[in-house]
């Protein structure tokens, strides 16, 4: 019996896969792999597999993390390659790491570096430092108590932005985690209201690194 | 840097991946290196789509092959329609997104007639002419198959050539055809019809022309050709247990509705109740062999990594190696931590025994399909089963933990009585009598008793093909003179919308008339008519109005000498035998099933199967 923390992309061609049915998936691709998967004792058990801060719909990723339970020990590398040998395009797993205990915490997760790709209605100047010299960024936002006006911008850590024409690159290191999660829409939401004439007419999320105290677990 | 439409839309939709393929197992390919490309098409949305077996087999088949490549073709959900609609966003395949009109071919299979809108609504969103008289050689050939197209007469207009019966074989023959016709000069669509209508199985509506008399009723139905045969014969796979069947599939990433591995253990139904098309259009009975299906079963699994895996046929018990394979599976199932699903099972001492084996089973829906309330009209069917039966398997499973029994009837059944539709109150009420007999130690709590009636719709080749369908008013009374008889809270009733059943029975046993009226509602707004939500009667209504048909004529008594809309179609079962039938059904006589003895149906013509064991 044993735990692997796997580290894995999620490309264009599944980034529509919701959380409930990458879950169910990941199982079948263990099953599929014929590893031993570890299963939760009680009433109703179910498979030994821990997702580290779910991605939202329609976003990829180079750098998620996910545990798995195995029944047995096996070779890291083996894991991987047989893992990877039975996945679809669009996901791979680049990383793995055989875990004892919780020296791989998936709590202690607080950042993560998003990478956005903005279309623009109109051409636009964009100064990020001076919408981040702003000492508050007020905007709607969903809570667990409901959607209400907060404050984003103690939460903001670094924003770059690249520009050619209406298109525009955003790179972002903002807060992520159990403890306070800030998505990349939001942000972009704040930039609609704190700048004078940015709209965006379309944009796609890419989720670069999660990260533990400035650091990637994996 | 740029966005794809695509993406653009999908951000918008609900259930994404019902429009992004790439699951598991894909079929994927290089269109340059494809001879034949084949567009998959199934009327209604991806969960329904993904869980319909013939899918599986025919994309298999058709993928084996290095010249084709067939992809999956489904029709987009309503707030997707909208959506490519308002971007000019042409119907397209899952494997690569390209639009469906540059394909070679496209095949729609019709699994019910509430699907045909969605068929003329997809034909539409792809940009292809609706009907076939109207295509040039730029676009795909449109075929149709399923049990459906038995007598899809109403949308025959619309399709170039039907495939009649069972795929596997055809599906291959039309493509080499099609390669060869491709290679002559200034080849016309005309000629590839007419080079395949030689082929076995292959109806081409345009070859033949249907006369009516002045009440509307057919006068003749002739072929207009030397190559259109005045009567198209139904394709089998003789040899069932070698048909090629995959053993590994695409496995969704969203929830379908059958998400498990489907064993397919036989095809056909040794029973012949009179009112059923599938017990008799897919006659006669072949089986898998129990250690082909434990193979096809072991290597499904490691494919596709599914947790369940259930038995698909019209009568599980039926089947004659059911022991030898239960048992294969139960170890196969146990080692594997995985579920198994027994469908379709007759409640009996061994099949009790058997689910007590199946860790999985919930100890909870448990239906038994009696489908008409008296011993009389259940002979008038030709229904094997008896009071008796049911009151004592029910006993059986009260006595084993069982407390939620589902039971299935028909109202609107031909010589149906007030005393019939009465005698399902009755025949629940003495189920759950039988609850209150067992000694209280000995039941579990809380039964729940669920009596369900669908309509009676006569179906094309069958017994009643020539019987009335009862009037939307008529079914509303027999509803409530049910609903009335029923006197314990403990039994609950739901029955089926009239208003579907009164549409399907007009399309089931429609003629061409009708393709005007499916055109027209679909211009009207019409659309997946088999969702409850989106079914839109009042449109169907005023688009029979708007094309001046009355849809009750399709619902009347028929005489036997009439010509029927699908007397061209040879299904193997004689007419002369559906004639037999109904007489007996007249006098309340049964027919024995096909291994008691052979009724000589005429299934026996196709040399294999029940008929020869
Ligand atoms: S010919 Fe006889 S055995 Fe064969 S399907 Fe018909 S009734 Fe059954």
């Amino acid at each position: 019996m044993s735990n692997y923390v796997l580290k894995y992309k999620r490309g264009n061609e599944v980034k529509y896969i919701s959380h409930l049915d990458f879950v169910r998936f990941i199982q079948r691709v263990i099953r599929r792999a014929e590893l031993p998967m570890l299963f939760s004792s009680g009433f109703n058990p179910h498979p030994l597999i821990n997702i580290a801060l779910p991605l939202s719909v329609g976003v990829t990723s180079d750098g998620e993390l996910m545990r798995i339970g195995l029944d047995g020990d096996f070779n890291e590398q083996f894991v991987m390659d047989t893992i990877n040998k039975t996945l679809p395009p669009g996901f791979e797993i680049i990383g793995i790491k055989k875990v004892e205990g919780k020296e791989i915490n998936f709590n202690k997760i607080n950042k993560a570096i998003y990478q956005c790709n903005c279309e623009l209605e109109k051409e636009t100047k964009v100064d990020i430092p001076s919408f981040l010299s702003n000492t508050s960024l007020l905007v709607m936002k969903k809570s667990k108590s409901g959607i209400k006006e907060a404050d984003i911008r103690p939460h903001i850590h670094s924003l770059e932005c690249t520009q050619e024409k209406n298109n525009i690159t955003l790179k972002m290191c903002i807060d992520a985690g159990n403890n306070y999660n800030l998505k990349p829409d939001t942000v972009i939401e704040a930039m609609e209201k704190y700048i004078d004439g940015f709209k965006t007419t379309f944009y796609a999320v890419h989720r670069c690194a999660l990260l533990a105290d400035d650091a990637e677990l994996l | 840097m740029s966005f794809s439409l695509m993406d653009k839309i999908l951000k918008n939709v609900e259930k994404p991946t019902r429009y992004t393929g790439r699951e598991l197992n894909m079929c994927i390919k290089d269109p340059a290196k494809i001879d034949v490309r084949f567009g998959f098409c199934f009327p209604d949305v991806y969960e329904i789509a993904m869980s319909h077996l013939g899918l599986k087999i025919l994309y298999h088949v058709l993928n084996l092959r290095d010249d084709t490549y067939c992809e999956r073709v489904f029709a987009p959900w309503v707030d997707m329609e909208e959506a490519m609609r308002a971007n000019n966003m042409k119907l397209f395949a899952l494997e690569t997104g390209d639009e469906v009109i540059s394909f070679d071919m496209i095949g729609f299979t019709l699994q019910y007639e509430m699907s045909y809108s969605n068929v003329i609504n997809m034909l539409d969103l792809a940009g292809i002419p609706l009907l076939s008289k109207d295509r040039g050689t730029n676009v795909p050939f449109v075929c149709a198959g399923g049990p459906c197209a038995y007598n899809a007469e109403p949308i025959a207009d619309a399709i170039d050539f039907f495939m009649l019966g069972e795929g596997e074989d055809i599906i291959c023959e039309i493509i080499d055809v099609y390669k060869e016709w491709k290679k002559i000069p200034d080849h016309t669509r005309e000629q590839y019809l007419e080079m395949i209508a030689e082929i076995e199985g292959i109806y081409v509506p345009q070859f033949y022309d249907v006369e009516y008399n002045e009440d509307c009723t057919i006068k003749s139905i002739t072929p207009n050709r030397p190559c259109a045969k005045p009567v198209v014969k139904k394709r089998i796979m003789s040899d069932f247990d070698s048909a090629p069947t995959p053993d590994k599939v695409i496995v969704p990433y969203g929830d379908i509705v059958h998400d498990r591995v489907m064993l397919e253990v036989f095809r056909g139904c040794i029973r012949g109740c009179r009112f059923c098309q599938a017990g008799y259009v897919y006659r006669p009975v072949r089986e898998r062999k129990a250690d082909t299906l434990t193979c096809l079963a072991d290597r499904l699994l490691s494919s596709t990594g599914y947790d369940e895996i259930s038995l698909s046929s019209l009568s599980t018990s039926d089947y004659s190696q059911l022991p030898e394979l239960t048992d294969n599976l139960i170890e196969m199932t146990e080692k594997k931590k995985i579920g198994l699903s027994l469908p379709s099972l007759r409640i009996d001492n061994f099949s009790l025994e058997l689910m007590n084996k199946v860790q999985k089973v919930r100890k909870s829906g448990i239906t038994f399909a009696p489908e008409a309330g008296t011993q009389r009209l259940r002979d008038v069917i030709n229904k094997n089963i008896t009071e008796e039966n049911i009151l004592s398997s029910t006993a059986m499973l009260f006595r084993g933990g069982w407390t939620n029994v589902k039971l299935y009837f028909m109202i609107g059944l031909p010589a149906e009585t007030e005393e019939d539709v009465e005698g399902i109150a009755n025949l629940a009420q003495k189920v759950l009598d039988t609850y209150f007999e067992i000694p209280k130690e000995e039941r579990a709590k809380n039964i729940n008793i669920t009596v369900s009636t669908s309509s009676f719709i006569p179906k094309p080749f069958t017994a009643f093909q020539w019987c009335r369908q009862d009037t939307r008013d008529e079914i509303i009374e027999k509803q409530n003179l049910l609903k009335s008889s029923i006197k314990s809270k403990r039994i609950r009733y739901s029955w089926h919308d009239n208003k579907t059943s009164y549409l399907e029975g007009v399309f089931a046993r429609g003629d061409r008339r009708l393709i005007n009226v499916i055109c027209r509602a679909v211009k009207n707004g019409c659309r997946f008519d088999g969702w409850n939500d989106h079914f839109k009667f009042d449109q169907w209504m005023k688009s029979f109005e708007e094309c001046n048909i009355d849809p009750d004529f399709y619902l009347r008594e028929r005489g036997f000498d009439e010509v029927l809309p699908w007397d061209h179609i040879d299904i193997g079962v004689t007419k002369s035998f559906f004639k037999r039938e109904y007489d007996k059904s007249q006098k309340a006589q049964t027919t024995p099933n096909c291994r008691e003895k052979c009724s000589g149906c005429g299934a026996s013509c196709f040399g294999t199967g029940v008929c020869y064991e």
